[in-house]
């Protein structure tokens, strides 16, 4: 006895013999039926019938030998393949033959599919591939400390070799310091992005040098400043080197000290910060002598500024090493009470980690993907409605097919087929789209300095997400239509034969559904749109507490010039002399932070005189360290005391000014002036209060702040910031900025000089681009929708046109007509509405964290939006209604 | 388009009328087959006798039937069907399957008339 299987592949042998010798079985098997055919036909006449009547009676009792050929087929050949073939023949010829439609179907297909590609290219590069070009990417996590308060630090140099000599369910373990560092020679120097890394760093990605090696042997140890050694990235060696395998033992200059170049990484290598691409590596072991700072920065526990990835061992998972980690820090936190007490650390996915952009773009990140998904939906509901009014055009097409004996499932292929080619194109035209917007991520950024940008993911997966969605959409959009074409009654429709009648119900309610969803879809897009304008609105006009406006900041690089702090605070000193001459100046001054910066500035352990801090009381305040003049240009107001002075310097006992949210919190009975504060190793006199202002972001809680000298403090290492407020045109205070500092040393560029206000704006780019990424894409919703309705509506006009006659020959008003039709488009706006605003209530309960100081269902953008849908949906429906109301009853009536 | 509401051949029954009808017979071409069912089943089955090309074609993938060109009674050439070694072993093993779910099917009814009784 035959199995089922055995069976089944006897039929596929066969089909495989059939398909290589196809030609000659068609015309055997014709031959046989013709004989039978001709042998019945003979019978039939032998009793009694006429020639005419027996050949029919015969095709009669034979049956369609059309049909048969094609089981035949079937049988013998994979028909599939001849059938796909002639299907898309066919299709191609329909959309060809219907420019019209095609063009809007492709069109709006681009535009949904061009804007989930794009979007999803961003997540791609940014969370999903965090690591390009390292090996075994997914076992790589970030390695984070957390304070006492559980908020995330960066890490100090000695607990990264605590931590790494100690975790044994960690195979490798990396710091990864992000840097500019100035590289070139006396002539001039370029500014390259660079990660100062373990020796080990390329172990833990898993790459291999393109040439050369990477670092090995002595250079992995941690002998401070010692070697001297670099790795360059591949488009760094093509265009400084060529390509040539020279570039090997080539000599450069980084911050003014020779550096030999030992490798060149691969080309598919851009670092270890998603989205990022870094050009140089050195040792981190060399940080000292880069930021001429000595060894101390690499010696201190409480000096914790590094990025550390690590490597997971075989098996261990996430969860084993974070507990084993958990432990490490646990007992570190003891042994080392004096700077670790209270804190922890923990292990993350790369794409979840806090350190870089990844962290600020998660958001934003997901709820496009999430708005481009209903801009997506909308376009589906719109092609399906395109699909089944174009199915009621072919129902005469679709009804002789099946007269003449194709199967309904023949016609569900032919018009999936038609789909298809259609979200094939809408797929090239939006990967166009996509393509063209390739290295539009950088909208998601704050224009501030950083390393280059890796261009879009464009490659594999977006390719195959794309075919994804195409499709999805096309199984989407086409079922429906492609099952109600099936359902066609033949013979009443070749019984209507030429009369235009109304389509069935059963059309008219998928449809009406469908305009309904895409109504509710897009009131939905549009609130959660109008609440992210309005949420940006609020966060806008938060005050900051100080005055940006008038004033122009720029940024300067000391470290990567190599200076130290008495160079430094020269540098600083002239630079201001030289300001100030400059005409329209009012005030300049320097400080080593600019506000609402997104970065989280810095902070000290600070021990109040007179306060005794709670058990796990978080004493890491952050600071600001500003030179004389700093309040008065910022036009922070000074509550009590006095401001720093040129005589507040190193030769004088250290001062401090803090904030009133400073004062009360820690000094809240009085007696604040000439009260001490302990930190950075000495004792600090207040000598003033100042009035709080933001320091991180506008939408930040009032914290406890303090301002030092920054002579008494500043290292090079730090960042430094001119401010310059003048009473003429800023861009010509920055213009000053950059020929002055140019003219007072040419190896400190001035960089990211910039308005204040601009600065500003630079906090609020989220929430900025989120606003206004949304609007488009509600823009988009909308204008889809507002088509699909009025399509909708001008296609019952159109069938109606008949019954519009009659009325109106009746006696029916012209207005009446026109009532009618507005009714109607009227039901489906409403009905939408309804929907939508329901939709929106809820998405207002996933996104209501992200809105800022307002409610998730502002009655004012709820009921703006439902009433400007339902305004637009009555124009769309007044425009074809006019037309109803114009019909000439004699012209209707003879329409047919 | 043609009433479908009638008396059909049930899907896969053809295959195995035809084989019995070979079995019985001896080698037949289609037209011989079709007039033997025809005659057989005295007009209770409506037979599209195309249809009986498609089963032959299956039955052939199969190797339960061979075909060979012969010439018929009419002295018209035509191709002979007949039943193979592993057709006779198929025909038993299907023939018993059907007596079984016939004698099933029966039963069933016989049931179901009892209870209105």
């Amino acid at each position: 006895m035959s199995t089922r299987r055995e069976s089944r592949l006897r039929a596929f042998a066969a089909k495989v013999r059939g398909f290589l010798c196809g030609r000659r079985r068609d015309g055997e098997f014709d031959d046989e039926m013709q004989e039978h055919l001709q042998l019945l036909a003979e019978k039939f006449a032998a009793q009694g019938m006429s020639r005419e009547d027996a050949t029919a009676a015969a095709r009669r009792q034979f049956g369609n030998t059309t049909l048969l050929q094609e089981d035949r087929r079937g049988l013998q050949t994979f028909s599939s393949v001849e059938a796909l073939w002639r299907d898309l023949r066919f299709g191609l010829r329909t959309l060809r033959k219907n420019p019209g439609f095609t063009a809007i179907a492709v069109l709006t297909l681009a535009l949904g599919i061009g804007a989930n590609t794009t979007i999803f290219s961003w997540i791609h590069s940014v969370l999903l591939n965090s690591l390009p070009g390292a090996g075994q990417p997914e076992r790589v996590v970030e390695l984070e400390s957390l304070a006492p308060s559980g908020e995330w630090v960066p890490t100090s140099y000695l607990d990264f070799r605590d931590f790494r000599d100690h975790l044994k369910l960690v195979e490798s373990m990396s710091v990864a310091q992000p840097m500019a560092l100035a590289v070139g020679n006396d002539v001039g120097v370029e500014r390259v992005w660079s990660e100062t890394v373990s020796g080990n760093f390329f172990d833990v990605l898993r790459v291999k040098p393109e040439i050369g090696r990477f670092f090995s042997g002595v250079e992995r140890d941690d002998a401070q400043n010692a070697h001297a050694v670099a790795v360059i990235s591949h488009s760094f060696w093509h265009s400084h080197y060529n390509e040539s395998a020279s570039a090997i033992g080539a000599i450069l200059r980084v911050n003014r000290t020779p550096y030999t170049v030992i490798g060149v990484a691969p080309k598919g290598f851009h670092g270890s910060m998603a989205g990022l691409s870094f050009d140089l590596w050195v040792p981190a072991t060399m940080y000292g002598q880069l930021t001429s700072t000595g060894t101390w920065m690499l010696k201190d526990r409480k000096n914790r500024m590094f990025r550390v990835l690590a490597r997971l061992a075989p098996g261990a998972t996430v969860e084993q090493a974070r507990s084993e980690l958990a432990s490490v820090a646990g007992f570190m936190a003891k042994a080392d009470a004096d700077t670790n007490q209270g804190m922890s650390a923990t292990l993350l996915p790369v794409w979840k980690a806090h350190y870089g952009i990844q962290g600020s773009l998660l958001a934003p990140l997901t709820i496009l993907f999430g708005a481009s998904g209903v801009v997506l939906l909308i376009v589906c509901a719109n092609i399906a409605n395109l699909l089944l009014v174009r199915s009621a055009d072919r129902r005469k097409e679709f009804s002789i097919r099946v007269a003449l004996g194709a199967s309904p499932m023949r016609l569900v292929r032919q018009l999936s087929t038609e789909v298809l080619m259609l979200a094939t194109l809408g797929s090239v035209a939006g990967l166009l789209i996509a393509g063209w917007l390739g290295g539009s991520l950088r909208w998601l950024l704050p224009l501030t300095e950083a390393p280059q940008l890796q261009s879009g993911a464009q490659g594999g997966s977006v390719l195959v997400f794309t075919a994804g969605l195409a499709v999805a959409v096309a199984a989407l959009a086409g079922i429906g239509p492609a099952l109600h074409a099936t359902r066609n009654n033949v013979s009443e429709t070749l019984k209507e034969s030429g009369r235009s009648g109304t389509s069935g119900t059963q059309s008219n309610r998928l449809r009406s559904l469908l305009v309904t969803s895409e109504v509710a879809l897009a009131v939905t897009a549009l609130i959660g749109a109008g609440l992210f304008v309005k949420s940006f609105y609020r966060v806008k006009s938060i005050q900051p507490g100080f005055e940006p406006n008038q004033v122009a900041i720029a940024k300067f690089n000391l470290s990567a010039a190599n200076v130290d702090a008495q160079q430094a605070d020269a540098f600083c000193r002239q630079l201001r002399e030289r300001l100030e001459r400059q005409p329209g100046v009012t005030a300049v001054t320097y400080a080593d932070y600019v506000p609402l910066s997104l970065g989280e500035g810095s902070w000290e352990d600070l021990q109040v005189e007179g306060y005794v801090p709670g058990p796990s009381e978080n004493m890491k305040i952050y600071r600001n360290l500003v030179a004389p003049g700093y309040f008065e240009l910022m036009k922070i107001p000074l509550i009590e005391g006095r401001d720093f002075t040129m005589q507040d310097d190193s030769s004088h006992p250290p001062v401090m000014i803090v904030t009133t949210e400073f004062v009360r919190r820690f000094i809240p009975h009085g007696g604040v002036l000439n009260r001490r504060v302990f930190g950075w190793g000495q004792w600090f006199t207040i000598v003033g209060v100042v009035q709080d202002s933001k320091i991180h972001r506008l939408t930040e809680n009032t914290r406890p702040y303090f301002y030092v000298p920054i002579r008494q403090i500043y290292r090079p290492e730090m960042g430094l910031a001119f401010y310059l407020r003048t009473l003429g045109s800023v861009s010509e205070a920055m213009q000053s900025i950059r020929r002055e500092s140019q003219g007072l040393d040419g190896m400190v560029p001035a960089t990211g000089v910039m308005p204040l206000n601009e600065w500003i704006a630079g906090s609020l780019f989220g929430q900025r681009i989120a606003a206004s990424l949304l609007s488009v894409l509600a823009a988009i919703a909308f204008v889809l929708a507002s088509i699909g309705l009025y399509g909708m509506v001008a296609y019952t006009v159109a069938q109606r046109t008949q019954e519009f006659g009659i009325r109106l020959s009746l006696g029916a008003q012209p207005r009446e007509v026109l009532g009618l039709i507005v009714k109607q488009g009227l039901r489906f706006a409403l009905a939408g509405t309804a929907v939508g605003v329901a939709l929106a209530v809820l998405l207002g309960r996933v996104l209501g964290s992200f809105l800022v100081n307002m409610s998730a269902t502002d009655p004012l953008i709820f009921t703006g939006a439902a009433v400007f849908v339902i305004l637009l949906a009555l124009v769309a429906a007044a425009i074809p209604a006019r037309k109803a109301m114009r019909v000439d009853p004699i012209v209707a009536l003879r329409y047919e | 388009m043609m009433d479908t509401k009638k008396s059909e051949v049930l899907q896969g029954t053809l295959d195995l009328m035809i084989l019995k009808t070979l079995h019985a017979l001896g080698p037949l071409h289609g037209f011989g087959i079709a007039r033997r069912i025809e005659q057989v089943s005295r007009d209770v089955l409506q037979l599209n006798e195309g249809t009986v090309y498609t089963s032959l074609l299956r039955l052939q993938q199969q190797g339960w039937i061979a075909a060979a060109w012969g010439t018929s009674e009419h002295n018209r050439k035509a191709k002979f069907y007949s039943i193979t070694k592993r057709g006779e072993k198929q025909l038993q093993v299907e023939a018993e399957n059907w007596e079984r779910i016939a004698d099933v099917i029966s039963r069933v009814l016989k049931l179901e008339a009892e209870r209105e009784s």
